[in-house]
């Protein structure tokens, strides 16, 4: 297998013209952190984009970080701080900017901060025939086109490689807390969410729920006062934000549910490893074989949900029913030799 | 060739006869949108339901008619002004707030349901909704998906595009999908995401899952008035480098000012150059901490009186002058062309001081009033049509605005969208090959190109340009695909 450095743009065009004219299959890749989501199969070349990593521009008035895709998270955040903000991803800090996009990675903090799709004001991407294309504007807001900006966010790089995005950031919280209580999680974290008016996030495990908040510090003791309130709680002022490709190590595989929030408790019902995002309706799920993400699916699937494999084996599940035929001409459209990151699709057979 | 008398028998047997219209008055009423561009229309109808919008999509596929699909016609772009008599598709009848379901965050909604019925329907149960377009009174949930719509509160929260769950549409050829999903993530390309902000050119939605939030404890309105525009500007670009990130930030100038006081009678200074609407929400003590910080700003650039409202009947009237401001302008002359573009929080003086010297050039009155905290802005020249010559400055004074707002970094457009007005700008911002890959969106969603053609894409932009003409199709990839399988 090959592997490609470029450190512009024009060299991804002229990397992937040269592919798609010769049908080698390439698969882009940044930190290797998101790469189990879709299980891509072997590949003639891999794509590096690592070294597309520079600062185009960045204004902290302006509340907007123009970078290369191939920015490790760890590099862009400490640039970010320096301005007081933040991009609200919550990734390794050697994942790069389009990896986290290209997997649709939001941050377990989603409740408060929302999803990564909504944090992309602008892309550039290489398609897979070699054309740089460009959609939204640099500024906070647009209605100019289509949002193929969103199309891009989790789409795997199957459309195209991330070359440089400008990303909407936000002030860094002024403190940070993780209010704790002990006891069946969903339950207590139910009346975690409806009593603590805008929490970054109500995380339930089994047998405990983990309440991150983040803003001004007097907004922090409001917070804790109303979550004393309803259960016994305490405080960690030191406590991150968990990671979702690092939860549950030591399970082989870890899947990312994503149902509507009422949902949850149908899905994880006698399952013993997991992380919810109440609110959200994110569940980090791991499994120990393909028999349990089978189940797992089933249940996820009968909830009007999805289960994706986000670290390990197993690959997406199945393939939505709806507009197949849209999906198929947008793939055809943007590569036209299906040489992008093939075998990464939903659907895939995985076994 | 397009059988307007076939498509019309067709929809009468499918939904009624009293729910199309073909009369001379209904066509020149369904004609045109609020822009300045009026069109015409072959075919009026009203579908009740996903069923009866299926129908006409059949019904005009049959009789080779094109769709515009239309909600109140609020639009300012000319996105729902049909061209080339087409069958115009109202959302009207369908405006039913189907269930809110709070446990979930969500509420399902028909397309034509008005955004403030939404909003106020909401709060009586104590959630909220958050884009308010300033037409939201009259403008549907549908339009404001089909514009990605904002508002003033979309500065935190973000415009309609972060607040859609699901939709479903009924695509060109007469599927309906359902994009998107009730989780917080859907199997696939985010195809939802791409139907937002699409102006009816991919699909008729005739049903929108929004997402909903708790209504937060605390809200203040704070009313600061300068004696320079450059000040307002500075403030907004201090409150944001302090960390803060208000609900909204509203800035008028004088003359939207004068305009709005006479008809609001808010008692907004008339006599200040420039004054912002503040809105801070969260929690009581965020609200606290954060109304410091954006007095402390406004003192730092000379800030002449900060008026807080003390009551929620006191923000109410703060609001309500500027939600009527558009209203208002009817007494400085009888029509008025608005614009939509964004361009960088920190130019937003020196923009406007350029706008201000476009007005003059060309004769005009010019009043702003806008997004400051998005760098959204608004302005607005009012005029008679009636003297003769004053189109063609209204016009030219148009281009040169998109074209100062483009220079200065920005957008052509921030939520009104492109429609017919703006199309031509398009290449502007947007390469041949970035305009090719929208065309390639486009005719995945509808290859026939029946749905509100004209629009968005200038002449010119295909997706053949940039793909198609190289040999490949659609086979070609699903092949290599497993059955059943999902790129």
């Amino acid at each position: 297998m090959e592997t490609l450095h470029p450190v512009t743009a024009v060299d991804v065009a002229d990397a992937l013209r040269s592919a798609s004219s010769r049908g080698v299959d390439v698969l882009p890749v940044g930190g290797r952190r998101h790469l189990d989501k879709g299980n891509p199969g072997p590949v003639d070349v891999e794509l590096w984009t690592t070294q597309l990593d520079g600062v185009v521009s960045y204004e902290p008035a302006e509340m907007i970080a123009t970078v290369g895709g191939g920015m490790r998270i760890g590099t862009l955040q400490a640039t970010l701080a320096e301005g007081g903000q933040e991009w609200p991803v919550d990734a390794p800090g050697d994942a790069t900017v389009g990896g986290v996009i290209a997997a649709g990675a939001s941050s377990p903090r989603r409740l408060r901060v929302g999803a990564v799709r909504d944090s992309v004001l602008r892309v550039e991407i290489v398609t897979g025939d070699g054309r740089i294309v460009r959609a939204g504007a640099p500024t906070v807001k647009q209605s100019a086109g289509y949002g193929i900006t969103r199309a891009i966010v989790g789409s795997l790089g199957t459309l195209g490689v991330i070359t440089e995005v400008a990303l909407k950031v936000r002030p860094l919280p002024r403190a940070r807390r993780a209010v704790i209580a002990e006891g069946p999680g969903l339950d207590l974290g139910a009346g975690m969410l409806a009593a603590v008016p805008f929490a970054a996030a109500v995380l339930a495990d089994p047998g405990r729920v983990v309440a991150s908040l983040e803003g001004w510090p007097d907004e922090i003791e409001e917070q804790t006062d109303a979550a004393r309130r309803v259960a016994d709680v305490i405080v960690d002022d030191d406590a991150g934000v968990p990671v979702a490709v690092e939860s549950f190590p030591d399970a082989p595989i870890l899947a990312e549910a994503s149902v509507a929030p009422s949902q949850l408790g149908a899905v994880l019902d006698g399952r013993t490893t997991w992380r919810a995002a109440l609110g959200v309706g994110t569940a980090w799920v791991g499994v120990r074989d393909l028999d349990e993400l089978d189940a797992l699916r089933r249940r996820a699937t009968d909830a009007g949900g999805i289960a994706p494999v986000i670290r390990g084996v197993g690959g997406l599940g199945p393939a939505p029913a709806a507009a197949r035929d849209v999906t198929l001409r947008l793939r055809a459209a943007f590569d036209p030799a299906g040489v992008l990151s093939r075998g990464r699709f939903w659907g895939a057979s995985f076994h | 060739m397009a059988d307007p008398a076939a498509a019309r028998r067709a929809l009468e047997a499918a939904l009624g006869a009293e729910n199309v219209l073909a009369d001379p008055l209904a066509l020149q009423l369904y004609a045109r949108d609020a822009s300045m561009v009026a069109g015409s229309a072959g075919l009026v109808a009203f579908p009740r339901s996903t069923d009866d919008a299926v129908a006409c999509v059949r019904a005009a596929s049959a009789h080779g008619m094109a769709i515009v699909p239309r909600g109140a016609g609020t639009g300012l772009a000319g996105g729902a002004t049909p061209v080339g008599d087409p069958l115009v598709v109202v959302s009207s009848k369908m405006r039913r707030i189907l269930e809110v379901r709070t446990e979930d965050r969500l509420a399902w909604v028909e397309p034509g349901v008005p955004n403030l019925d939404l909003s106020n329907h909401l709060a009586s149960l104590g959630w909220t909704y958050a884009p308010d377009p300033s037409s939201q009174q009259t403008s549907t949930i549908g339009g404001n998906v089909n514009t990605n719509a904002g508002g003033p509160h979309c500065l935190a929260y973000g415009v309609t595009a972060a607040h859609v769950l699901a939709l479903d549409v009924v695509l060109s050829d007469g599927t309906v999908a359902r994009l998107g999903s009730e989780g917080p993530e859907t199997g696939g390309y985010d195809l939802r995401g791409l139907v937002v902000g699409s102006e009816g050119t991919l699909g008729i939605v005739t049903a929108v899952c929004v997402r909903i939030a708790p209504r937060p404890p605390a809200i203040r309105t704070l009313l600061l008035d300068f004696t320079a525009v450059a000040d307002a500007a500075e403030t907004v670009s201090e409150v944001i480098a302090r960390g803060v990130v208000p609900a909204a930030v509203e800035m008028m100038d004088q003359g939207i000012t004068i305009a709005a006081e006479r008809f609001a009678h808010a008692g907004y200074p008339i006599d200040a150059a420039a004054i912002l609407l503040v809105e801070l929400e969260g929690l009581a003590s965020t609200v606290d901490v954060q109304s410091r910080e954006v007095e402390s700003a406004a003192r730092s650039h000379g800030v002449r009186t900060i008026r807080v409202a003390t009551d929620d009947a006191e923000r109410a009237l703060i609001w309500k002058g500027r939600k009527s401001a558009f209203g208002a302008v009817a007494q400085i002359a009888p029509h008025y062309h608005l614009h939509d573009c964004v361009v960088p929080r920190t130019k937003l003086a020196e923009v406007l001081t350029g706008i201000y010297a476009i007005a003059e050039r060309h004769d005009l009155v010019v009043t702003n009033v806008f997004h400051a905290g998005d760098g959204n802005l608004h302005p607005l020249f009012s005029f008679d049509l009636r003297e003769p010559g004053t189109l063609e400055r209204v016009l030219a004074a148009a281009d040169e605005v998109v074209r100062l707002c483009v220079a200065a970094g920005g957008a052509i457009s921030g939520e009104h969208g492109i429609g017919l007005e703006k199309r031509d700008f398009m290449p502007l911002v947007f390469s041949d090959d970035d305009l090719a890959a929208m065309a390639c969106v486009r005719s995945a969603f509808d290859p026939d190109g029946r749905m509100n053609p004209m629009k968005v894409l200038p002449d010119g932009a295909r997706c053949g340009d940039f793909a198609a003409a190289r040999g490949h199709d659609v086979a070609r990839v699903a092949a290599d695909l497993p059955a059943g399988s999902w790129i």
